[in-house]
């Protein structure tokens, strides 16, 4: 079974600082992948999108990109 | 899980609070409003686990704030943090603290854990997904290996003959 990014390299606490790995989930546009392309686990997944929005509040990542 | 039981047992919490400092303060004062935050939450009976000093960063997209009717706008701050253990009563008076602030242009306060959160390892889901096809063809030839062997002998036995 494939498992997700997080449980694989035992990440248990998704951190809004680690904006290298919050980018990965995001797309060009700075939009947060969906669940299929990400293939999180649906908690990872919802502690990930909790992460951007914080990053995004202090500045760390965009709203909206070009 | 563990969450609960902790708060049962002290009824304090483990928080962060980040924080933007205006890019209108001097470098050499940054030291200054920095050890003002870290007393204001030793003061309400914080504990302090780990912090980072306020980096300049640019900002990805600008913000405004007014203080005193002047709104002025940021495309760059000092961004900073702070992980501490405090009463969840006095989080409360910490916020309307931080929101007098002038130096600050935002903050947040979240609950964490008190484990580092920042993830040392990076990149190595790709590295594992890259080794794993490596390792089945090295075992595919060691049992190849000996059968070749000895239709070699074979060969080399038919040749003499």
């Amino acid at each position: 079974m494939k498992q997700d990014y997080f449980s694989a390299n035992n990440i248990k606490y998704i951190d809004y600082k680690d904006i290298d790995i919050l980018k990965r989930f995001l797309n060009p546009n700075g939009k947060i992948m969906s669940h299929k392309r990400t293939g999180l686990t649906a908690k990872n997944q919802r502690a990930l999108a909790l992460a951007v929005k914080n990053a995004r509040f202090m500045g760390l990542l965009p709203f909206v990109a070009r | 899980m563990e969450e609960t039981n902790e708060n049962v047992e002290a009824s304090s919490r483990i928080y962060e609070v980040a924080y933007l400092l205006s890019s209108n303060i001097s470098e050499e004062e940054i030291p200054v409003v920095y050890g003002n935050l870290k007393d204001l939450i030793i003061n309400l009976g914080g504990e302090i686990i780990s912090d980072e000093m306020p980096k300049m960063i640019p900002l990805s997209y600008t913000m405004t704030k007014v203080v005193q009717n002047i709104r002025s706008k940021f495309t760059s701050a000092f961004f900073g943090w702070v992980k501490f253990e405090m009463k969840s009563e006095k989080v409360l008076e910490l916020k309307k603290k931080l929101d007098l602030d002038p130096n600050l242009i935002r903050f947040l306060i979240l609950k964490t854990v008190k484990e580092n959160t920042i993830a040392a390892k990076r990149f190595v889901y790709r590295d594992s997904k890259r080794k794993m096809p490596i390792i089945k063809k090295e075992d595919q030839n060691e049992t190849s290996l000996p059968i070749d062997k000895e239709e070699i002998d074979k060969e080399i036995d038919a040749m003499v003959a």
